[in-house]
C-alpha cells in the first residue's frame, strides 16, 4: 500500500486475467486508475452499514448494528446459533423482507442489463425453490420474470447450466435430480441472472458430502473469475478451501469477526455420556435378513440387506440422499412392507399398531408434527394417549422439558418458538412415551453444533441409563463419528459395516 | 461491471433441444384445444346418467391414457383413489338409501366423479408446466397462472409431507391409523393431529415458495415472457 496525498493506493488483481491490472482510491472507495482490464474492477458488491431490522410486530431486533463490506470475488461466511438472524441478515441483503423497523443502510447493489437486482440468494431448501419440471424452464424462470426475449433464453440457460457442471438436456425432469443437483440447478437459476454476489443459506444443510465437494469445485471456479459469495453456514469445515473471511453472529443478533473452529464431537471426552456406555445387553430388538424393498416402479430401492441390532445398541446409518436411509426406517416402523426378506422388531413382524408405544419416531424436519397450544401440552400428549395417571404425566412432561433444557417454555405456544426451539420440542415429546427403540431420520440437520452436541448428550444419558436402542441415519459420517456402537454405510442399495 | 457467464468460461456450444418461437406458438395454442377438449369431457361426465353413456365415456378415457401414454404406475394410483372413493360413496349411500336403493346410485356416483377428474389427471400429466402456465396466462392474469401452475407440481411433495406427519403421530400415539379410524372416537385425532398440522405446513410452505419465486425476480414486471422449450 502506497500513500500519495492522501490517497492510498493499492494494486489488486483482475479477477478475469488474474494480474495486477488497477489501483483503489480506499479514502473514497472509487477507482482511481485502470490500465488493463475495462470489464471489471474491483469494489464493493455490497457495503452494510450499522444496519439493524426488526421483523413487523416486534419491537425487538432481530439482527443489529451489521457493518460487512463485501468485495469483488470474496467469499465470507458467517456462522451462529440456530435462530441468531442469518437468513433475516441474506434476506435484507436481497431486498426480500417485509417492512418492518430498520437502521443503517445496505448500499453497493445494482441493477443488472435484464432490471434485476445484481444479487442472488439460494435458500435453505433445494426441494421448495424448485418451481418448474424441467431443468430448462426451471433455470429459465427467473430470465422470464426479467421479460428476456424468449429467443435468447436456451443459450443463456445453457451457459449457467455448464458454469455447474450439470450436464444435462433442458428437457430433463427435475424430480429426477440428486440432492447435490438440484442445489446446483437452484445456483444455475440465479447465476443465469448474472449477479455479482451470491447468498448461499446453509448449503452443507442438505447435503452429502458428495454433492457437497461438487459444490465446492463450482463455488471455487466461480470465485475465480470473480463472483462474491456471502455464506451462511455454522459447519464450515467442508467449505474451509474457499472461505476468505469468517463471521460470527451471535444469539442477540450482533456480527463479530470469527475465525474456523473445527467441531467435532467427541464422544469420549471427560464427562460426555459417550464414554463408558453399557453397550449392548441382551435381547435382539431388530433383526434384518436380505431384506429387499422396491419403490414404486418396481424397482429395488435396496436388496439384500442384513441388519442385527441388539437392546441397547447406539446405531448410525449413514449413506448419500436417496440411497434409502428413510426407507429403511420406514421399513422397520412397518410402514413400507419388504418386497423379500425378512424383518422383525421386538421378535415381531412389524405392524404400526403393535409397536405404538416401544417405538418413537423422528423423522426429517420434526417441527412439523406440533399441534398444541402449549408446549406442555405437546410434551404431554403421546403420555395422554397411552393412558398415564394425571398425576404420574405431570412429572413425566416436567422431567423430559428439564432433560432438553426448555422448561421455561412450558406455557409458550410451540408454533411461535425458534427453529431449534420446535425441534427440542418434538424430541421431547417423542421421548416422553418412554419408547424402548428410537428411530431417528436426520431430525437435526440445519440445527447449530451445540445444539446437536446437546442432544446427543441427552440420548447418550437415556441410552445408558433406560437402554434406549437408537438407530439414527443421517448423510454426515464424520458429524457423529465415533458416537455409535455400530455404523453402516448404505450405498448402491446395499449396505456395509462402516469403520469411522 | 457485470458478470457474464459466457465470458467467463468461453461458452460456445450449441444447445439441444432449442426451439424456436413458431414452435412455442403451435405449441400454445395444441395445449389450448388439448385443454378445451379434455374439459369438455370432464363436463360430459357431469351430465351423463345412463351406464352405456359412461361405458363411453371410459372407452374414450382409457385411449386418451393411452395415447398421451399415461405412466401404468400413475394409473394404478388413480385405480386405487377411485376404489377408495367408490368404497367410501357406497357405503355412505347404503347408510343413507339401505342396500338395494343405495347401492347402484353409489357406485354411479363414484364412477362419473373419476370420469370428471381423470381428464384433468391427464392434462396436467401430459403438459409441460411452461406451456400450462402460458395457456392460463392468456386468460388469467400471470400470477393466478402461476399458483395455479404450481399448485399442481408441489402436490407430490406436499402427500410426502402429510404422510411424514402421519407416520410421527402414530408413533406419539395417535389414533389415526385405518383401524383406529374405523371408531368415531378417534376421529377428532385426525383432525388435531393430521389435519391442523398439515395446514400449518402448508401454509409454511406456501411462504417459502413465494419466498423463493420473489428470490428470483418474481412479480418484479408487470408481464412475463416464457421459457419456448418444454
Amino acid at each position: 500500500m502506497i500513500p500519495a496525498s492522501g490517497i492510498y493506493l493499492q494494486a489488486v488483481t483482475c479477477p478475469i486475467t488474474r494480474s495486477s491490472i488497477f489501483t483503489t482510491n480506499y479514502n473514497t472507495g472509487d477507482a482511481v486508475a485502470s490500465t488493463a482490464c475495462k470489464r471489471r474492477e474491483v469494489d464493493s458488491v455490497v457495503r452494510i452499514k450499522n444496519y439493524s431490522y426488526a421483523y413487523p410486530d416486534t419491537t425487538q431486533f432481530a439482527i443489529r448494528n451489521i457493518n460487512l463490506d463485501i468485495e469483488t470475488g470474496q467469499c465470507h461466511c458467517v456462522s451462529g446459533p440456530t435462530g441468531s438472524g442469518k437468513t433475516t441478515l441474506g434476506l435484507a441483503i436481497k431486498g426480500l423482507l417485509p417492512p418492518g423497523k430498520e437502521e443503517g443502510r445496505i448500499s453497493g447493489v445494482s441493477a443488472t442489463e435484464d432490471g434485476g437486482t445484481d444479487i442472488g440468494i439460494v435458500l435453505q431448501n433445494p426441494e421448495i425453490q424448485i418451481l418448474a419440471s424441467t431443468i430448462g424452464a426451471e433455470i429459465a424462470f427467473g430470465l422470464e420474470n426479467l421479460c428476456v426475449d424468449p429467443a435468447a433464453m436456451p443459450a443463456r440457460v445453457g451457459e449457467a447450466l455448464e458454469a455447474v457442471g450439470l450436464d444435462r438436456p433442458f428437457e430433463n425432469e427435475t424430480a429426477h435430480l440428486s440432492m447435490g443437483q438440484k442445489y446446483r440447478l437452484i445456483l444455475a437459476s440465479h447465476l443465469v441472472m448474472n449477479p455479482r454476489l451470491l447468498i448461499l443459506d446453509e448449503p452443507a444443510g442438505q447435503m452429502d458430502p458428495d454433492g457437497l465437494k461438487k459444490l465446492l469445485k463450482v463455488i471455487q471456479a466461480l470465485k475465480n473469475a470473480g463472483m462474491s459469495f456471502l455464506l451462511f453456514e455454522h459447519n464450515p469445515e467442508f467449505l474451509t478451501e474457499i472461505i476468505d473471511v469468517y463471521w460470527h453472529l451471535d444469539s442477540e443478533g450482533y456480527l463479530r469477526a470469527g475465525h474456523f473452529k473445527m467441531s467435532v464431537y467427541d464422544p469420549l471426552r471427560s464427562g460426555s455420556p459417550g464414554s463408558g456406555r453399557l453397550g449392548a445387553t441382551d435381547g435382539e430388538v431388530v433383526s434384518v435378513r436380505k431384506l429387499t424393498v422396491s419403490g414404486a416402479d418396481g424397482s429395488p430401492i435396496f436388496s439384500d440387506l442384513l441388519l442385527r441390532v441388539a437392546k441397547g445398541q447406539r446405531v448410525t446409518v449413514y449413506g448419500a440422499n436417496g440411497t434409502g436411509k428413510t426407507t429403511l426406517l420406514r421399513c422397520l416402523a412397518g410402514f413400507v412392507q419388504a418386497s423379500a426378506g425378512y424383518v422383525m422388531v421386538f421378535g415381531k413382524k412389524p405392524v404400526p399398531r403393535n409397536l405404538r408405544g416401544k417405538v418413537g419416531c423422528l423423522f426429517q424436519n420434526p417441527q412439523q408434527q406440533l399441534f398444541e397450544n402449549t408446549v406442555y401440552d405437546e410434551v404431554a400428549f403421546p403420555l395422554k394417549r397411552y393412558g398415564k395417571r394425571r398425576s404420574a404425566m405431570a412429572s413425566k412432561v416436567d422431567e423430559m422439558l428439564s432433560m432438553c433444557e426448555i422448561g421455561e417454555l412450558a406455557e409458550f405456544s410451540p408454533h411461535k418458538l425458534s427453529y431449534g426451539q420446535k425441534h427440542l420440542v418434538a424430541l421431547a415429546s417423542v421421548l416422553a412415551a418412554d419408547p424402548e427403540l428410537l428411530l431417528l431420520d436426520d431430525p437435526f440437520a440445519g440445527l447449530d453444533q451445540s445444539r446437536c452436541e446437546m442432544i446427543l448428550n441427552l440420548l447418550s444419558r437415556l441410552n445408558q441409563e433406560k437402554g434406549l436402542t437408537i438407530i439414527w441415519a443421517c448423510h454426515h459420517p464424520q458429524m457423529f463419528s465415533g458416537w455409535a456402537d455400530l455404523e453402516f454405510l448404505m450405498k448402491r442399495g446395499k449396505i456395509f459395516a462402516h469403520s469411522s | 461491471m457485470r458478470i457474464r457467464l459466457r465470458q467467463l468460461f468461453g461458452l460456445s456450444r450449441l444447445y439441444r433441444g432449442q426451439p424456436g418461437t413458431g414452435h412455442r406458438r403451435i405449441g400454445s395454442i395444441a395445449v389450448g384445444a388439448k385443454l378445451l377438449g379434455l374439459m369438455v369431457l370432464s363436463f360430459f361426465a357431469f351430465g351423463t346418467r345412463t351406464s352405456a353413456g359412461l361405458l363411453w365415456l371410459t372407452g374414450i378415457n382409457l385411449a386418451l391414457l393411452f395415447v398421451f401414454r399415461y405412466g401404468f404406475i400413475f394409473l394404478r394410483r388413480e385405480i386405487k383413489v377411485f376404489l377408495w372413493q367408490t368404497v367410501i360413496i357406497v357405503s355412505l349411500y347404503i347408510l343413507r338409501f339401505g342396500w338395494i336403493e343405495g347401492f347402484k346410485p353409489g357406485a354411479m356416483i363414484s364412477w362419473q366423479l373419476s370420469l370428471t377428474y381423470v381428464p384433468g389427471l391427464i392434462f396436467v400429466k401430459t403438459t409441460p408446466q411452461p406451456r400450462i402456465v402460458e395457456t392460463f396466462s392468456a386468460v388469467v392474469p400471470y400470477r393466478a397462472a402461476f399458483v395455479m401452475a404450481t399448485c399442481l407440481k408441489f402436490i407430490p411433495l406436499i402427500l410426502t409431507e402429510i404422510r411424514n406427519i402421519y407416520e410421527g403421530q402414530v408413533f406419539r400415539g395417535a389414533k389415526i391409523l385405518r383401524k383406529d379410524l374405523l371408531n368415531p372416537i378417534n376421529w377428532p385425532d385426525l383432525v388435531f393431529c393430521l389435519a391442523l398440522p398439515v395446514i400449518i405446513r402448508s401454509m409454511n410452505l406456501a411462504g417459502e415458495i413465494t419466498l423463493a419465486a420473489k428470490a428470483r425476480n418474481f412479480g418484479l414486471k408487470k408481464k412475463r415472457t416464457c421459457w419456448p422449450g418444454i
